[in-house]
């Protein structure tokens, strides 16, 4: 069942058309990615679904209750806006708590929660700590947290990635998808490499409009490797490609062997062949992503228009 | 009701942890005991009237440096999307904000009453109007910081709410004199809406239900306007 029904929604400022006709669901426990470039529309979108903005036209539906009216749907909500803003003067558990009074939480079921989601965000070394003085990894989490303390049905992320270094996006990336296990996740990005990693389904817009979805196989990917060994080593190689079971042989060039594997589990009994041969994979590299192409086609045949 | 809570002393801790609160309230107490200490050793009078008048102009200039980061600084750092994106109504965070805000004046001009104990001491004071004055003092403060709240509530920049704040209260404190330039009965509907007007019964100890009204409607009108503000996205 849909935990979030978009139908028909459309949203402008004016004359200016921020969003038109957007349809789509969020099923439990999805992880949904909306991609396009800046102006595209997507914070609306958010914004719109966590009642912070009024449709023009359309419904919004979150857990079976319409967004606009009043509290209802917002209690299924946690919401971390981009750039994750917060009360820089509070301490991270005073923060929290007060987070979760704000829905209506209290007593021990209060401070059983906020334990649970500082336990879960590893935020127990900075839960005195002023918000002010944490880096922006902690930050995130510290968002991460209050948006997840009241047990949400979504998960709405506006560009949650920004501003965060390279190890941060990591974390950050493992942080969704564990949160993903227990409730439906909405989040944006003009980074399609991000996008692609952390969702299960893309929701490509550009101009407002919805150009089209794309379910992001992560189970089942093919991988593309490079093998590297010692030219004499050929017949073993050849023999090692010819007995692993989803493993295609792509080519030989100055420097080695090209192979296709069907999927993560062909390429680890690769590994665990050559391996036991004697042999090495020098590198490792995915295929590039379809969703790459299907975003330039989807945003280029628009962009012609 | 418990989310107004949270949200009342959240405003509040926010308000006392800031140095704002102190500066205003160590000005106004500074100000006011200088005029009262010269007042009783001029006028030898057991008398706050001077007071009253005097706090009433410290409130009409302090309020906006009060009120005037309600809003616009939650907008300005995007918490005000967290609050509003809560299970709260507007009229909770509007409400909250209010209370807080109050809770400043109300100590600012709760410490004032040392100055009725110490004439109690020296002298016998006809209470009437002291209680009047300080009724006086917590509605035309409650009315300012509503209107602030209001106008914080329409901007993201904190300068902006304090100079439209003190330029409107301005105008309204002494708006009486310019009745002289207009007919009857334009004259009396424009003397209703000075708050000096309004406020001076109260300074000196005659209450009529019409200036109370006054001020009640005023904040009244302030409160709704806030939350109209918040409202409209």
């Amino acid at each position: 069942m849909a935990v979030v029904s978009f139908e028909g929604l459309h949203k402008s400022y004016g004359r200016r058309i921020a969003v038109s006709d957007v349809s789509f669901d969020v099923a439990d426990r999805e992880v949904v990615g909306l991609l396009g470039p800046n102006g595209s529309g997507k914070t609306t979108i958010l914004r719109i679904v966590t009642g912070y903005l009024r449709a023009s036209a359309g419904t919004v539906r979150v857990a079976g209750r319409d967004v606009h009216d009043g509290a209802a749907a917002r209690r299924h909500i946690g919401y971390v806006p981009e750039d994750s803003p917060l009360y820089a003067h509070m301490r991270v558990g005073e923060y929290l708590a007060f987070a979760g009074r704000l829905r209506g939480l209290a007593g021990r079921d209060l401070d059983r929660r906020v334990a649970a989601a500082s336990e879960r965000l590893a935020l127990g070394p900075v839960r005195e700590t002023i918000i002010g003085r944490l880096s922006r990894g902690y930050r995130q989490r510290v968002s991460l947290a209050q948006a997840v303390l009241h047990e949400p049905r979504l998960l709405v992320l506006d560009e949650p990635t920004n501003g965060l270094d390279p190890r941060q996006i990591i974390e950050f990336r493992g942080l969704v998808r564990d949160l993903a296990r227990d409730c439906a996740v909405l989040l944006t990005s003009h980074i399609l490499g991000e996008i692609e990693r952390i969702a299960d389904r893309v929701v490509i817009l550009l101009n407002g409009r919805l150009l089209g979805t794309h379910p992001i196989a992560r189970a089942g990917r093919a991988l593309q490797l490079r093998l590297r060994g010692p030219a004499d080593a050929a017949p073993r190689i050849a023999a090692v490609l010819a007995a692993t079971d989803g493993v295609t042989r792509l080519g030989e060039d100055g420097t080695g062997w090209r192979v296709a594997a069907a999927d993560s589990a062909a390429a680890e009994r690769l590994g665990v062949g050559l391996a036991a041969a004697g042999l090495a994979v020098v590198e490792v590299a995915e295929t590039p992503s379809d969703l790459e192409e299907v975003f330039l086609r989807l945003t280029g045949g628009e962009a012609a228009r | 009701m418990r989310a107004l809570a949270a949200l009342a002393g959240k405003e509040a801790r926010t308000l006392f942890v800031s140095p704002i609160a102190y500066a205003v309230i160590a000005v106004f107490l500074l100000l006011s005991g200088y005029t009262f200490v010269v007042t009783l050793a001029v006028g030898k009078q057991a008398t706050l009237v001077h007071i009253f008048f005097q706090a009433a102009v410290q409130l009409v200039l302090l309020v906006p440096l009060i009120t005037m980061r309600q809003f616009a600084e939650e907008r300005r750092t995007g918490t005000l999307e967290l609050l509003l994106t809560a299970p709260v109504g507007e009229a909770a965070i509007v409400l909250a904000k209010f209370a807080a805000c109050m809770a400043v004046l109300l100590v600012m001009i709760g410490l004032t009453f040392a100055y009725a104990v110490v004439l109690a001491a020296l002298g016998d004071p006809d209470w009437g109007p002291v209680y009047t004055g300080y009724l006086g003092l917590a509605m035309l403060g409650a009315a300012l910081v509503a209107v602030g709240l209001a106008v914080s509530a329409l901007t993201g920049n904190q300068i902006v709410a304090a100079v439209v704040s003190l330029g409107l209260f301005g105008l309204l404190w002494g708006i009486d004199p310019l009745a002289a330039l207009l007919p009857h009965p334009a004259d009396d509907w424009l003397i209703g809406l000075s708050l000096l007007a309004r406020f001076t019964p109260f300074a000196v100890g005659a209450f009529y239900t019409s200036d109370f009204g006054f001020f009640l409607t005023v904040t009244l009108l302030g409160l709704f306007l806030a939350m109209r503000a918040l409202a409209r996205r």
